[in-house]
């Protein structure tokens, strides 16, 4: 069993074909994907399953919900330290709008432009999963 | 002071950014009234909120918090856990505001508090304009504006928030959002001028503070105090929704039997029939009517002699908790009308 096959990844977005695709993409890649259309339903299910990573999606029934839930999970102390890579077209459609990924509350998190380079997204996922893993966290 | 101006419809997004500087809090709906809370979600924040139920000092004062644990070996060892937590109270108003820097006087005065001079100091905040309801009266208590105490204020002015930058700190957070904001312009400031007379005229409730210590002092054995302390439940609400009450109790919680426990401080008020009591069984204001009446005294005579300006902010607050309808600027208003009589 290669090591990517015992990880799973929330995927959490509005946009179902982008959910197909990229939840395609994982398993295809042995990961177990999870799938939520907005930030409730993605909170609680990383809530009840505890995945060891989360994809999410900035602008879903609001425009900032992919922000406060990534608040909200980082409040649950479980979640706290879970990587969360942010996709979104957020940089395309909001001129000039930039997070620091390096500011505390995404401290384990990257922030991912859509449209998605689909296999640069898998390594990033790998790194961050074996690096997590190396450290004794996963 | 530098200002910018924030489109509105970008709001969202800069409290995204803002995230970034500790957890945002701003004022959420609870059964019709609102409250301070963690914000799970925009559309939960509600910026025409007219108060909340309790202030922002519940932020740097909590209601109860333990403040070292004892051992009979170990001796004291303060807690000092959450103290450096970051949070963003987003969408004070100006009173409030007014509120925190009454307090910054009392516990970074004299005697500093480590324990508050912490939460305040990790402690961010963004005010915003408000439309002053029928139990406002922060202006006649000069509390309508602020010119510190705050790192951006936001005012409405249409499509866009006309925002004072008044820290470093509200500087870095404009640094962080990009190029969300913008400069503002001669017309802008003209609405901004527009918007606040406005305001001004809005107030429906007015009290004039001028001259108010020495009524107090003239009208010390008034009928009004025996008056008021028959209708006073004691209750205490007045004190725990004042964003400048800061009385509190220190206990050591001791249990049988065990050498050890936590020094907590919780809330007081001095309405509580023993907040007077000492030990040996004396109790300095064991009457109602010397209660209410020295709740009045430190707030507008005691704050003016200690800091140069009442312990009021005017938010109304107390006059919305009161369960017997105690309204202080009927109060204040009827001793100055007992002093004209007087004076004739």
């Amino acid at each position: 069993m290669s090591l990517e096959s015992k990880k799973k990844i929330l995927v959490v977005d509005d946009d179902a074909d982008f959910v197909e695709s990229v939840s395609l993409f994982l398993e295809h890649n042995d990961f177990t994907v999870l799938k939520a259309r907005d930030g409730s339903q993605g909170l609680k299910l990383a809530r009840m399953e505890k995945p060891d990573l989360i994809l999410m999606d900035v602008m879903m029934n609001e425009r900032t919900e992919g922000f406060f839930t990534v608040q909200e999970m980082r409040r649950t102390p479980e979640l706290a330290a879970t990587p969360i890579f942010i996709l979104s077209a957020l940089y395309e459609t909001q001129a000039g709008f930039r997070v620091k990924p390096q500011s505390s509350w995404l401290a384990h998190d990257e922030f991912v432009a859509k449209p998605v380079d689909m296999q640069a997204l898998l390594e990033k996922i790998r790194a961050r999963l074996g690096a997590r893993q190396a450290a004794g966290e996963g | 002071m530098k200002i910018l101006k924030l489109p509105k419809n970008k709001l969202d997004f800069f409290t995204s950014v803002v995230q970034q500087f500790g957890e945002v809090h701003a004022p959420v709906e609870q059964n019709g009234q609102f409250a301070f809370q963690p914000v799970r979600r925009w559309s939960e924040v509600r910026l025409d909120y007219n108060r909340t139920i309790l202030p922002p000092k519940k932020y740097v004062l909590p209601p109860r918090e333990t403040l070292l644990q004892y051992a009979g070996d170990a001796g004291y060892v303060p807690v000092m856990e959450g103290l450096d937590k970051k949070i963003v109270l987003f969408g004070v108003h100006a009173c409030d505001v007014y509120g925190l820097n009454l307090l910054d006087l009392v516990f970074a005065g004299a005697y500093r508090d480590p324990y508050y001079q912490a939460r305040r100091r990790n402690t961010a905040i963004i005010g915003i304009e408000c439309t002053p309801d029928e139990h406002c009266f922060c202006r006649s208590m000069r509390a309508d504006f602020v010119e510190q105490g705050f790192d951006l204020f936001l005012f409405d002015i249409g499509d866009y928030y006309f925002t004072l930058v008044g820290t470093a700190l509200g500087d870095d957070m404009v640094l962080a959002t990009g190029p969300l904001f913008e400069p503002v312009s001669h017309q802008d400031v003209e609405e901004y001028k527009r918007r606040s007379a406005r305001k001004r005229e809005a107030f429906r409730l007015h009290v004039e503070i001028r001259d108010l210590p020495e009524i107090f002092e003239m009208e010390y054995s008034s009928d009004i105090w025996q008056g008021l302390g028959e209708r006073c439940l004691s209750c205490g609400s007045c004190s725990m929704v004042c964003p400048t009450c800061y009385c509190y109790e220190v206990a050591d919680e001791v249990q049988l039997g065990s050498r050890e426990g936590p020094r907590t401080r919780t809330w007081d008020s001095c309405l509580f029939a023993t907040h007077a009591l000492v030990a040996g069984g004396e109790n300095f204001r064991k009457a109602r009517p010397s209660r209410v009446k020295f709740r009045f005294y430190h707030k507008q005579r005691g704050f003016v002699a200690e800091y140069g300006r009442p312990g009021c902010v005017g938010c109304g607050r107390c006059i919305v908790a009161c369960p017997v309808k105690i309204d202080v600027v009927e109060v204040l208003n009827q001793l100055r009308s007992v002093q004209n009589v007087a004076s004739r």
